[in-house]
């Protein structure tokens, strides 16, 4: 029986390096493969499952694409990631993994991984861009939360709220602004552009990916071929294979949607998932529920889906509008209302506060877990003389 | 306090400073090697020797003024008046946003390219090399000079609130620190072929060296996740440097060739692991620090006499490495249909070998011992050669014990048959190549002992007999014809005549 281990995930993992020592011939694994396989296949759809169901309207779970969710979101990629790779490589000879079709789908995966490392820092980037946010929004609160309120009070909080609002819809703020700004040595500052001294413009992502690289072209690029094993391939190993491209296409696809990122606009919003395959589903419903809040930002040039942007955007909205026709001393009533939005704006600064940064040091993870497990794939397909040796 | 704000942007964007990388005071403790010459080239003959070039590898840290210091005053005063009244958020939002432009107008004048780990992975390697160089650089001067500088500034204008100026200075580096170390996780997700060792060992070193400025910078709890990722690539630099460094035996065992080297001369696979293990005695004490945990198994089991020998594990590894060396080329001198040639080419590698650790650092690590066995390994290389070739040529000369009981015929025909012989020994053995010029005189000089003093012994005790055209050659004739042995210019004496 499986050994004892702290979790389901151990217990699986143990599950299947007891089977594969237990068994000496091709022959008999080939049925354990089978379940190995399917296995991997059905906690895959569990997993993502367990997002689209927390998604739902209880207050519960975690609302689609806020904070909590995205790092539920790496953590079951972390999961699938160690499974996939249990199921791939452990106990294997490596002369199965270096044989068709796996010759070519696992270099095509490993170049995915390569793709899926940058896009990493760049959602991690923007996640800067997003505590940037997170102080306007600060600054907003700070200024409304003072009673009596007055005019000057007022007057900051709006100004810092514009400040918040105009950096959540223009794509300014994920471009960089390189183009702005001059490069004369020694603090020669020629620059004209206007928004240059305003403070707290989102501009202050001023480190940002190379230049050219777009995260939509990225996320484009690691979905093409992504085709799924078809006849006699589906049962061997190129089902996982697939199984892992795709969530690690969708994982990454996700993040983009979420996050403001260098050139996002664009993402291909129909990247293709497989709708005869069951595991997919869960996956095809989050794409769907993504694709449609998409389609209602799009017009307005959201740089970003986080669930917490978008509340803090409203929010800010309505801020301004109460700031604009606020006259000393104000409505009661208007002020009771203010007084809730306000607290409700500190709220999601708390939860920025206190999830941005663990956001982005489990992507930090997945960066070094996706370097650790190319190696390890490069050292197999080493092994299986793939790579070819020197000859003089 | 929004005027305020605004002048404060203000001042800090006019009054920024930017030092000019090159005029920053470095000294080198050690010269950076450059090695550039790939593994795999076959058609290049000629091994360029390391070529040093200096280059600043330690650099002083120190301070600089990131803002003209005459504005430093009145930007405390508007902080103090800012904190005073709670637009603290204000200004730190504004003072972060500046100084990361600033931070990031300065890695444009250090013309560090902004690549993508996908870009890493697929530039060529001289150019990789070139952006490594940059890197190494940038490290130095960013995490010695700037960064430092900056936290200085940061603690001068805030200080006085607190812990608020760490919290700023982080807000202000992280995201280029992390830029700076993606490249190196980038670096070493590449493929480690030997030549790379080098600049890996550099960025290594970098490292190592920083470690302890980026633990001093990064000291606070806020400072925690970049203060760990550096490490993180620390750890990785080294173990990247010992699994090339030890990839590099394998790569040396399994360097199969086809055909032999044309006359059996230095093979470039000697040369370039000599020149290779000669270039990495200079990082002996970072790689003796990294193997310290890895054991070299000598595949031969040679046993070596160890007292002579200091132990340490880049000794061993080495030692290692020259035992698979001398193994690969013994494979290739098989290729050889000539067993003589199988002899002088084994001679001349050999000797090369140990005239490289004898005029080398390299002689501390073999030891006295390593080099007498190997000396004596390619004399008695040189006295197989003599053997295979010269017996058979001599044999012709045999004298019996009567010289009366032979007729002159006979004399007459031996006298033909070393000729020919000679002659073959010579239209092949021309074209053969001692490149060392100590080494091709020894071994005439020995051959020439052996021949000419027979030959004269021969002809003068057969003189008599034998007819006048049958004796080809004088001594002298010999003597001159076996200075033109090994020379690498194939000759015949064929339309040679007796003078």
């Amino acid at each position: 029986m499986p050994a004892t281990t702290e979790n389901n995930q151990g217990s699986f993992l143990g599950r299947i390096s007891i089977r594969r020592n237990q068994v000496m011939s091709m022959d008999g694994s080939h049925d354990q493969e089978l379940e190995d396989l399917e296995l991997f296949q059905k906690h895959v759809g569990d997993r993502f499952s367990d997002l689209l169901s927390s998604t739902a309207e209880d207050p519960s779970g975690d609302a689609l694409l806020s904070i909590a969710w995205l790092r539920k979101l790496l953590d079951e990629f972390l999961c699938c990631e160690a499974e996939f790779k249990a199921v791939v490589l452990m106990g294997r000879d490596p002369s199965q993994i270096a044989k068709p079709p796996l010759d070519k789908l696992l270099p095509e995966l490993l170049d995915r991984s390569v793709k899926s490392l940058d896009v990493c820092n760049a959602v991690a980037l923007g996640l800067d861009a997003v505590k940037n946010l997170q102080r306007l929004a600060e600054i907003a609160v700070a200024a409304l939360h003072v009673a009596p309120l007055g005019d000057g009070q007022v007057r900051r909080a709006k100004k810092a709220l514009s400040a918040l609002v105009a950096a959540m819809l223009h794509d300014d703020a994920a471009k960089g602004t390189e183009r702005s700004r001059s490069f004369g040595r020694r603090g020669n500052n020629t620059n004209t552009n206007t928004n240059k001294d305003r403070p707290g413009h989102a501009r202050s992502l001023s480190w940002t990916m190379a230049r050219n690289w777009s995260a939509a072209k990225q996320i484009h690029a690691m979905s093409s071929n992504l085709a799924a094993p078809r006849g006699a391939e589906s049962s061997g190993l190129a089902q996982p294979v697939y199984v892992m491209s795709t969530v690690l296409v969708f994982v990454m696809w996700t993040l983009v949607a979420a996050v403001p990122c260098q050139e996002r606009s664009g993402l291909g919003t129909h990247f293709p998932l497989p709708r005869q395959l069951g595991w997919a589903h869960p996956m095809i419903g989050l794409q769907e529920k993504i694709v449609e809040e998409w389609k209602k930002k799009e017009k307005k040039g959201s740089v970003g889906l986080l669930e917490e942007m978008q509340r803090m955007e409203k929010l800010g909205q309505s801020l301004i509008e109460f700031a604009d026709s606020f006259q000393f001393p104000g409505e009661t009533e208007r002020l009771e209302e203010v007084k809730k939005q306000v607290e409700e704006l500190g709220e999601i600064c708390k939860k920025m506060e206190e999830g941005l940064e663990p956001l982005q040091q489990q992507i930090r993870e997945v960066f070094h877990r996706v370097v650790r497990s190319r190696t390890e794939f490069l050292v197999v397909l080493d092994q299986a003389g793939k790579l070819p040796t020197p000859t003089v | 306090m929004s005027r305020l704000e605004e002048e404060l942007v203000h001042i800090l964007v006019q009054h920024k400073q930017y030092f000019e990388p090159e005029y920053m005071s470095f000294h080198s403790n050690r010269v950076d090697m450059v090695y550039d010459e790939s593994f795999r080239s076959v058609e290049d003959e000629q091994i360029d020797e390391a070529s040093r070039s200096c280059g600043a590898s330690q650099s002083e840290a120190s301070t600089v003024d990131l803002v003209n210091p005459a504005v430093l005053q009145y930007l405390k005063s508007i902080a103090n008046v800012m904190f005073g009244s709670k637009y603290h958020q204000e200004f730190s939002q504004v003072f972060v946003t500046s100084r990361r432009d600033a931070l990031a107008e300065y890695f444009v004048i250090l013309e560090m390219e902004k690549l993508s780990i996908e870009d890493v992975l697929k530039l060529e390697w001289h150019c990789l090399n070139r952006e490594i160089k940059k890197w190494i650089r940038a490290m130095k001067i960013i995490v010695r000079v700037y960064l430092v500088s900056e936290k200085r500034l940061c603690k001068h204008i805030l200080g006085d609130f607190g812990s608020f100026y760490q919290f700023c200075f982080s807000e202000i580096s992280q995201s280029f620190m992390l830029h700076l170390l993606n490249f190196g996780e980038a670096v070493a997700m590449g493929t480690h072929t030997p030549e790379k060792l080098f600049r890996l060992l550099d960025m290594y070193g970098v490292l190592e060296h920083l470690a302890v400025d980026v633990d001093i910078l990064f000291f606070e709890e806020v400072g925690s996740f970049v203060r760990g990722e550096f490490h993180k690539l620390l750890r990785r630099f080294g173990d990247t440097v010992k699994s090339t460094f030890l990839a590099f035996r394998n790569a040396i065992a399994t360097n199969h060739s086809k055909t032999p080297l044309p006359q059996g001369g230095v093979h470039h696979l000697t040369k370039y692991v000599m020149n290779y293990i000669m270039t990495l005695v200079e990082y002996g004490d970072t790689l003796n620090l990294l193997l310290v945990d890895e054991s070299s198994i000598d595949p031969a089991g040679n046993k070596y006499d160890t007292s002579a020998l200091s132990l340490c594990p880049v000794a061993c590894h080495f030692l290692s490495i020259t035992t698979t060396l001398e193994s690969n080329l013994s494979n290739k001198s098989k290729l050889y249909k000539d067993v003589a040639l199988q002899h002088i080419f084994m001679m001349n590698n050999i000797y090369y070998m140990v005239q490289k650790i004898k005029c080398s650092d390299l002689s501390h690590l073999f030891g006295d011992c390593w080099l007498r066995q190997h000396t004596a390994k390619y004399r008695h290389d040189a006295r197989c050669y003599e053997r295979v070739t010269w017996s058979s040529v001599l044999s012709t000369l045999k004298d019996d014990s009567e010289p009366n009981c032979v007729s002159q015929r006979t004399l007459e025909k031996r006298c033909k048959e070393f000729s020919t012989a000679f002659g073959e020994v010579y239209r092949i053995q021309t074209g053969w190549c001692i490149p060392d010029p100590q080494l091709r005189e020894d071994l005439q000089i020995s051959v020439s002992q052996k021949v000419v003093p027979a030959y004269r012994t021969y002809i003068g005790r057969n003189s008599s007999n034998i007819a006048e055209k049958y004796i080809k050659y004088t001594e002298d004739d010999l003597q001159s014809y076996i200075l033109d042995l090994f020379q690498g210019s194939p000759k015949s004496l064929h339309y040679q005549h007796r003078k």
